[in-house]
């Protein structure tokens, strides 16, 4: 029998499979490609994390009867929760002129920021479907998660927005009004959406290796919510200990500078001034989080979906 | 139901299966090359009992018992070393009892599984069409093409041009629109093959995936299937059924505990594989539920 009519023996090793490969152009299975590549095939498949991180937010909302509606009433009534137990039960003003406006913003920026961290995690396992079934950069997965995120902060910006403009109506309240700096939270926003890609790259990695990290990071978030100025001002308690270092550390870690700047240009604080120098760091941070996070994601590419 | 393979063919009516794939002349080049690939899953949070808790200490048993709840590893030795070479116009049956290992085989050569170790080879890109159908449940039909689509590489305007063609393919009609939930696992199938199918992959894999369709559709889609490997495309497909296998293949590639028991021209490792079974059946044991 010819080789035309009959399959060819099986390879006796690897240095014939590789021989054979080479001779009629196959390319190899299971092994990672180039970061250039990478970046490039990741690039291609926009569409498709976009497709993805959209229906994967309506889904979220799609067994309930209210539907879509929830994805305005889950923040609203978040941030009512938070207002009314630090703003008003718990003594408050602590030198602010909008406490309200305060507290709103940083729980709203924080939620989005571990939605992100949370998502990145889960990314491969609960698309795992997926990738049993599909080629594509694994990337696309933490990617479209932070996406998601991005689509269901949409209407909770709405949200923070009336909050706001409602916290005229409480008494005591020094009401900074609409001002041009408002505009500035798209660009705040872009900035921690970029950081917070970059960390959902680098947990998605973590926890894709070891699953038990995922129980960690609840802890992890929560006490980042407490070390990032989330309801409280850092200044106001961490500048009472007169430790200048820690001050420091504590104000211009990534999550804080966000929040920080968000605040700057949503809030009318005489604490709270319109800094640069925050700004430059703010982007500093996601540029560093975004590269690293992608190239650490990257590395472990041909072993997501072992598990 | 013939007495040569009891309980195994329940798939399918032997009267709705489709013509016979005629035995190309000539194969083409090589398309897929393996060699001795291995597999092992590790599944965390499960382990086995070394020895039967009774003969051991109290102290031990205690251990060993924590241990069994608390940092465990097991190893799953799936697929053994595997070699083989496929070639463009083939279309290959991979059969065995349930845990053989056909469908991590599959996943590994499709490159959706990382290897333990070994190599595949691959031209083009291969497509697996899974027995999870469904690539996201909770989302309508329609966003599931565009999804699968963009997931294939193709772009939003060739998936656009090619949606009506899918859907009737599929023949899902208006229950596009609604979360794929709400399917039956028919309609899932078929839809998935649909996708699966809509950018011709060089190397298509198809695992039981057909097994829910019915007989139009099994027309349909052994059609497709004959298409592909017109266009100088392999298929791969596992089967529990060897009168499908039978049918749809040209060869077939035994696979026992992970290893290749014999690979060669479909009838003749079927009627092998058919008297196996028969001779497990006869002695009083049956494989397909201790082999899980």
């Amino acid at each position: 029998m010819t080789a035309t009519s009959a399959p060819l023996p099986p390879p006796s090793s690897a240095d014939e499979a590789a021989e054979l490969a080479a001779r009629y152009g196959l390319r190899q299975v299971g092994v990672r490609p180039s970061l250039r590549q990478y970046v490039r095939e990741t690039w291609v498949r926009r569409d498709f994390a976009r497709y993805l991180a959209t229906s994967r937010a309506y889904a979220e909302n799609q067994d309930t009867y209210l539907g879509q509606l929830w994805s305005v009433l889950n923040p609203a009534l978040n941030a009512a929760v938070y207002v009314l137990l630090f703003g008003f039960l718990l003594d408050t003003k602590r030198g602010m002129n909008d406490v309200v406006a305060f507290i709103v913003v940083g729980t709203f920026l924080y939620k989005f920021f571990q939605d992100c961290v949370n998502g990145g995690a889960n990314s491969i396992a609960k698309n795992l479907s997926l990738v049993r079934a599909l080629h594509f950069p694994r990337a696309i997965l933490p990617i479209s998660n932070v996406m998601a995120n991005l689509t269901s902060l949409v209407p909770s910006l709405g949200v923070m927005a009336a909050f706001i403009l409602l916290s005229y109506f409480i008494p005591g309240t020094i009401w900074g009004g609409v001002s041009w700096r408002w505009v500035l939270i798209v660009p705040a926003i872009g900035l921690l959406y970029v950081f917070s890609l970059g960390v959902a790259f680098i947990v998605a990695r973590l926890v894709a290796q070891l699953p038990d990290l995922q129980n960690i990071l609840g802890f992890v978030l929560r006490l980042g919510m407490y070390a990032s100025g989330v309801i409280f001002s850092i200044e106001r308690y961490v500048g009472a200990l007169n430790n200048d270092a820690l001050l420091h550390v504590m104000s211009y870690q990534p999550v804080a500078i966000y929040l920080d700047i968000a605040r700057q240009s949503l809030l009318d604080e005489p604490a709270i001034p319109l800094d640069w120098t925050k700004w430059v760091w703010g982007a500093g941070w996601a540029v560093v989080f975004l590269v690293l996070g992608f190239v650490y994601f990257w590395r472990a590419e041909a072993r997501y979906g072992r598990e | 139901m013939s007495s040569v393979e009891p309980e195994i063919d329940f798939e399918i009516d032997p009267e709705d299966l489709p013509e016979r794939a005629a035995a190309p002349a000539e194969l083409g080049p090589p398309s897929v090359v393996v060699n001795d690939l291995h597999v092992t899953y590790r599944v965390i949070g499960a382990r086995r009992r070394a020895a039967p808790l009774a003969k051991q200490s109290a102290m031990r048993r205690l251990l060993a018992k924590g241990r069994q709840h608390a940092g465990a590893v097991t190893e799953v030795k799936a697929v053994r070393g595997v070699s083989f070479v496929a070639h463009h116009g083939e279309s290959i049956g991979i059969i065995g009892t349930n845990g053989s290992g056909k469908s991590t085989l599959l996943q590994a050569v499709a490159g959706l599984l990382p290897a333990t170790s070994g190599d595949v080879y691959l031209s083009g890109t291969p497509s697996l069409l899974g027995v999870n159908a469904a690539l996201i449940k909770k989302v309508s039909g329609e966003r599931n093409i565009l999804i699968g689509g963009l997931a294939l590489g193709l772009s939003r305007k060739e998936i656009e041009s090619r949606f009506d063609e899918i859907v009737d393919f599929a023949g899902i009609g208006d229950f596009v629109e609604l979360p794929m939930n709400t399917y039956s696992s028919g309609m899932a199938a078929r839809l998935r093959f649909a996708i699966s199918t809509a950018a011709v992959p060089d190397v298509l894999m198809i695992d039981e995936a057909l097994a829910t369709g019915d007989a139009a559709f099994r027309k349909r889609s052994k059609a497709r299937i004959e298409e592909i490997r017109h266009d100088a495309g392999t298929v791969f497909f596992v089967s529990h059924s060897l009168a499908s296998v039978r049918a749809m293949c040209t060869r077939a590639i035994w696979l026992d505990k992970g290893i290749i028991r014999a690979d060669g021209p479909v009838d003749e490792i079927a009627d092998r594989y058919a008297e196996y079974v028969a001779e497990l059946h006869s002695e009083g044991k049956d494989d397909r539920d201790t082999a899980q």
